[in-house]
C-alpha cells in the first residue's frame, strides 16, 4: 500500500517536471515580451507594449508573416492533396507501388533538414527559385507530405473497404465514391494532416534560412534574424502572438470534436 | 414490416435471369470458384450454400463485379456483364455487417442510389420514405446508422438495396450478424419482400437451415466448385451425394466400407423415417432392420430425438414422437427399422 502510493507520488512528480520542463520557456517569453527594455531582458522591469506597436509597425515584419501565411496556404493545400493520393496508394497499392510510394514519402522525415537545404538550395540558385513564394512552397511541401501520409493512412487502414463496394453497388464510380464515401469518413485525419502540414511550413527555419533573401523572407527567418543580428525584444512579442495563435488553432479543432459530438447524441 | 401491399408495389422490380457461365477465380494455388455454371431463373430466390471457404462470397462478388473471374462470364437479363464495372451493373447488394454510410443518417444512406442516378428531389423523398416504411423504419430516417440495432441496420442496407428497384437483389450472410430470434424474423421478412418485389434474390449463407426455409433453389458450392442444384425438397430428399445429405439435415449413413463392399456409394436414411419398435417385436413387413440399445434420448418439445447404438459400435438417430407406441429410455434393447424407399443410394463424395 505504501510503495504503491510512494509510486504514484513518483509518477505524478515526473510528470509536473516534464510539464514544467516543456512549458519553461512560456514563461520566459510572455514576459519578457512586455518588457519596457531594448534588450531581452527576464525578468522585466518595467511593463510596456512597445515591442508588439514595433511589431505592427515595421513593414518586414508585416512582410514576413504575410509570406509565411501565403506559403502555409499553399503548402496546406498541395500537401494535402499529394499526400492524401500518396496514403493512398500506399495503403490500397499493390507491393511494388506501395514500397516505392512509402519509401519516396517518408524519405524527407529521414534525411537532415540541412541536407535536403544544402541540396535545394544549389538547385534552385541556378533555377532562380531561392527568394520566391514558389521555391518556398515547394520545399515545405516536400517536408509536409509525410505528415499528411500518416495521419492519413492510418485512418485508411481502419477504413470499412466494404463502405465503398456498397457505395459501388449503388452506383456511384470510382470518384463519386471517394469524395463520397471515403473521403468523409477520413476527414478528421485529412484535417489533422492539413493542421501538421501547416504548421510544419509556418514553422520551418532551416531550409528557409537558405532560401530566404532581402527581397522575400518568412516570420521564423525574420525571428532567427531579429535574435542573431541584433537583440530585438520583438520577438518575444511575436512568440507571445504565436503561440496564442497556435492555442486558438488546437482548442477549435477540439471545440469542433466536442460539437460533433453532442450533435450526434442529441440526434439520438 | 407494414403489411402495406402498394408501398411495395411501386417499389417492385422486374424479375431478370442471371446466367453464370464457367466461371473460375483462383488465388494463388487455390481455386476458390471452380467451373461454375449456374442460370437462375427471373424472379427465383436462389440460395448458395456451402461452409466457410466453399467460394459462396467470390462467387457473389464476381456476379456483383467486384472481383474480377479469369475465365467464364456473367449474363444478366441476357446482357454481358463480365466487362462492365459494378457501379454500372444495377444490382443490388446486402453485406453481412450493413456496410451502411456512418457519416450520413438513416434517410441520407437510402437516399444515396436515387441521388447517384439523379432522380429529382420530390420523387426521392417519396421513394426513400417508402422504401423506409417497407422495413418498418419509416419514423426513423434523421437517425445515423451508429443508433440503430443491428436488426435496424440491417433493414436500413435493404430498403437502401431495394430503392432504386435494381436487376436483382444480391445478398452475403446478411443475417450472419443477428442473434436467432431476430434472424428468424428477417428471414420472414425478406422473404416477404421477395414475394412482392418480384425481384430475382441471390442469397448468400452457410446456415442449412435458413436456406431450406427461404430458397426457391438451393446451389450447394463446395470447395469454390457446385455440388447439386436443386429445390429444398429435392436436395433433402434425393440428395444426390453423401456430401449434401450431410450438410442439410440429418442422416444416417451406411458406407460400402461398413459393409465390406466399397463401390463407392454411400446409403442414406434420414433420421424421420427410421423406426422404433421393442427388440423381438414383429416388424412391418419388408423393412430393413437393425438391432441396438437406446444410447440417448432428447426431448425437443415437438418430438423426440433419440441415439440408438449399434453392436459394431456406431450409433444411428431417429426422430420419433413423443407419445409414440414405444417409449424408449437410454439401455433399452430395439429394433432401427425403416422402409427400403425411404433409403437413398447416393455417391460417396466425403472420401479425403
Ligand atoms: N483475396 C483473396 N486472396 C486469397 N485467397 C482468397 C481471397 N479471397 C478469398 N480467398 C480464398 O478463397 C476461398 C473462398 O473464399 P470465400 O468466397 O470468401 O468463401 P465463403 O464466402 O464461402 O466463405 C477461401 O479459401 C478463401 O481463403
Ligand atoms: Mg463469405
Amino acid at each position: 500500500m505504501n510503495t504503491k502510493l510512494l509510486c504514484r507520488g513518483a509518477l505524478v512528480l515526473l510528470a509536473v517536471l516534464t510539464a514544467l520542463y516543456l512549458v519553461a520557456p512560456v514563461f520566459f517569453v510572455i514576459p519578457t515580451s512586455f518588457n519596457d527594455s531594448s534588450f531581452l531582458e527576464f525578468p522585466p522591469k518595467a511593463f510596456s507594449t512597445r515591442w508588439y506597436e514595433a511589431y505592427f509597425q515595421d513593414p518586414a515584419w508585416i512582410n514576413a508573416t504575410l509570406n509565411s501565411l501565403q506559403i502555409g496556404v499553399w503548402v496546406t493545400i498541395l500537401s494535402v492533396v499529394l499526400g492524401t493520393a500518396a496514403a493512398l496508394a500506399m495503403v490500397r497499392g499493390r507491393y511494388p507501388v506501395k514500397a516505392l510510394v512509402s519509401g519516396l514519402v517518408l524519405a524527407p522525415v529521414l534525411v537532415p533538414y540541412v541536407i535536403i537545404a544544402l541540396a535545394v538550395y544549389a538547385v534552385f540558385l541556378e533555377m532562380g527559385l531561392t527568394q520566391s513564394v514558389l521555391g518556398f512552397v515547394l520545399v515545405h511541401t516536400a517536408l509536409a507530405v509525410p505528415f499528411v501520409v500518416i495521419n492519413v493512412s492510418a485512418a485508411l487502414v481502419s477504413f470499412d473497404e466494404r463502405l465503398e463496394m456498397a457505395a459501388m453497388s449503388l452506383g456511384a464510380n470510382r470518384v463519386t465514391t471517394f469524395l463520397k464515401v471515403t473521403l468523409p469518413c477520413i476527414a478528421p485525419s485529412v484535417a489533422a494532416g492539413a493542421l501538421f502540414a501547416f504548421i510544419t511550413s509556418f514553422d520551418e527555419v532551416v531550409t528557409s534560412v537558405f532560401l530566404a533573401g532581402p527581397d522575400l523572407s518568412t516570420l521564423p527567418v525574420q525571428m532567427w534574424s531579429g535574435v542573431r543580428v541584433q537583440i530585438d525584444p520583438t520577438v518575444a512579442a511575436v512568440s507571445t502572438m504565436l503561440l496564442l495563435v497556435t492555442l486558438a488553432l488546437f482548442a477549435s479543432a477540439g471545440l469542433v470534436r466536442l460539437f460533433r459530438a453532442r450533435r450526434l447524441a442529441e440526434a439520438a | 414490416m407494414s403489411q402495406n401491399p402498394s408501398t411495395t408495389s411501386t417499389l417492385a422490380g422486374t424479375g431478370v435471369s442471371i446466367d453464370i457461365r464457367n466461371v473460375v477465380k483462383t488465388y494463388k494455388t487455390m481455386t476458390a470458384v471452380d467451373d461454375v455454371s449456374l442460370t437462375i431463373e427471373p424472379g427465383e430466390f436462389l440460395t448458395l450454400l456451402g461452409s466457410s471457404g466453399s467460394g459462396k462470397s467470390t462467387l457473389l462478388n464476381i456476379i456483383a463485379g467486384f472481383i474480377d473471374a479469369d475465365s467464364g462470364s456473367i449474363e444478366v437479363g441476357g446482357k454481358d456483364l463480365t466487362k462492365v464495372p459494378p457501379y454500372r451493373r444495377d444490382l443490388g447488394m446486402v453485406f453481412q455487417h450493413y456496410a451502411l454510410f456512418p457519416h450520413m443518417s438513416v434517410w441520407d444512406n437510402v437516399a444515396f442510389p436515387l441521388k447517384r442516378r439523379g432522380v429529382a428531389k420530390a420523387q426521392v423523398a417519396e421513394r426513400v420514405q417508402r422504401a423506409l416504411d417497407v422495413v418498418e423504419l419509416g419514423h426513423l430516417g434523421k437517425r445515423r446508422p451508429a443508433q440503430l440495432s443491428g436488426g435496424q441496420q440491417q433493414r436500413v442496407a435493404l430498403a437502401r438495396a431495394i430503392v432504386f428497384q435494381p436487376q436483382a437483389l444480391l445478398m452475403d450472410e446478411p443475417l450472419g450478424a443477428l442473434d436467432k430470434r431476430l434472424r428468424e424474423q428477417l428471414q420472414l421478412e425478406i422473404k416477404r419482400l421477395h414475394r412482392e418485389l418480384g425481384t430475382t434474390f441471390v442469397f448468400v449463407t452457410h446456415d442449412q437451415e435458413e436456406a431450406l426455409a427461404m430458397s426457391d433453389r438451393i446451389a450447394v458450392m463446395r470447395d469454390g466448385a457446385l455440388v447439386q442444384v436443386g429445390t429444398p425438397v429435392e436436395l433433402y430428399e434425393r440428395p444426390a451425394s453423401r456430401y449434401t445429405a450431410e450438410f442439410l439435415g440429418e442422416s444416417n449413413i451406411f458406407t460400402g466400407r461398413t459393409h465390406g463392399v466399397d463401390d463407392g456409394s454411400a446409403l442414406v436414411v434420414r433420421p424421420e423415417h427410421v423406426r422404433l419398435s421393442a427388440a423381438g417385436a414383429e416388424l412391418p413387413s419388408g423393412h430393413n432392420a437393425l438391432d441396438g440399445v437406446v444410447r440417448e434420448v432428447v426431448y425437443l418439445g415437438s418430438g423426440l430425438r433419440v441415439e440408438v447404438a449399434l453392436p459394431d459400435g456406431r450409433h444411428l438417430i431417429t426422430r420419433s414422437e413423443v407419445r409414440g407406441a414405444l417409449t424408449p429410455s437410454p439401455g433399452l434393447p430395439v429394433a432401427a427399422h425403416w422402409h427400403p424407399e425411404h433409403a437413398l443410394v447416393v455417391r460417396d463424395d466425403t472420401a479425403a
